[in-house]
């Protein structure tokens, strides 16, 4: 369906927003300050959508994998792969 | 597939031109057509009189390396009247454009992707 | 088919350019097959109050996009909760304001091919 790209981190209410809304066939990509979605709270709790990180995003951040659960990682490459699937975007 | 990518924040102050030219590059690769849309203060990273410290990334030159890897960069051009970017300053492969090809890339792209402001 | 395109804005029109750049960028989309909308939510609910104006500060007034709204018939969505939130009490009619709930703003996301924050 969807791909919605949160670049914000948790204090932003527009970034609340596009997780809340996301349903069960979009996919949610964390990039930038958004991996913190991922670092601070459970995103699957904020979101029916499956949620992606952006690897080096979060490791630019001092973060690895063992910080951040229930997302998966992807690089640039990955990140073009699901702009390939999805064709409506929201960002 | 023609992929079309938005930026709207400052280079420098912000991350997004950053990533922009990240995605650009995968995409790139993955053999897709690209195209920049800079719009609001984005423009300022194609300004060829940008001097950044040396250890710093010059980001115009990137841009510029960009386009002479096949992608397209197009600059609002009120936005750029706005903060006094002109033609003569601009990087070799970006051009001044504005809204109507802005909607050309919405109704022409496969795919857009925006990083909001 | 035209592509339908929405423009949400979280700012406040006062202190930020992006409800006037939302409208401009919504208004230049009519040259091609395209459907444009925008979303007002948070502080920039607060555009539709009869009584905004930036102008007041000499900043770019944002009236002037009300023309254009009577000319393209450009739909204008506002979240309800965040109106009330923000004390819209009074909505200037010439924006035809259509609110919307939170529990609505799924589905009307979903309806659109791109959704452009700014």
């Amino acid at each position: 369906m969807a791909l919605i790209l949160v670049k914000y981190g948790v204090d932003n209410p527009a970034e609340r927003v596009k997780l809340e809304i996301a349903n069960e066939n979009d996919k949610v990509v964390l990039i930038q300050n958004g991996v913190f979605f991922a670092v601070v709270e459970d995103v699957t709790k904020l979101t029916k959508a499956e949620v992606y990180a952006l690897k080096n995003d979060l490791e630019a951040r001092g973060f690895c994998t063992a910080d951040v659960k229930n997302v998966k990682l992807i690089d640039y490459d990955g990140l073009v792969e699901l702009i390939e699937k999805e064709e409506k975007f929201i960002g | 597939m023609k992929i079309a990518i938005q930026v709207m924040v400052p280079p420098y102050t912000y991350q997004d031109l950053d990533t922009a030219i990240h995605i650009a590059e995968a995409a790139l690769k993955r053999g897709h057509e690209v195209t920049i849309f800079l719009f609001a203060d984005s423009v300022l990273s194609i300004n060829s009189k940008v001097k950044p410290i040396r250890t710093d990334r010059n980001i115009p030159e990137k841009m510029k390396e960009l386009a002479a890897k096949g992608v397209r960069i197009e600059i609002c051009g009120i936005c750029m009247d706005y903060r006094g970017v002109t033609e003569d300053m601009i990087v070799e492969g970006s051009r001044p454009s504005g809204l109507p090809e802005l909607a050309s890339l919405f109704a022409n792209c496969d795919r857009f992707i925006s990083l909001m402001a | 088919m035209a592509k339908k395109l929405l423009f949400v804005v979280y700012q406040s029109p006062v202190g930020s350019i992006w409800v006037n750049e939302a409208f401009r960028t919504a208004f230049g989309m009519y040259g091609e097959d395209l459907e444009p909308a925008v979303l007002l939510m948070n502080e920039a609910t607060v555009a539709v109050r009869p009584t905004c104006k930036p102008e007041c500060l000499g900043l770019l007034p944002i009236s002037m996009v009300k023309r254009y709204l009577a000319r393209y018939g450009t739909p204008v969505y506002v979240v309800k909760e965040d109106a009330e939130r923000m004390k819209v009490t009074e909505v200037d009619p010439e924006y035809g304001a259509q609110f919307v709930s939170k529990a609505e703003l799924s589905k009307l996301f979903h309806e659109y091919d791109y959704v452009v924050f700014m």
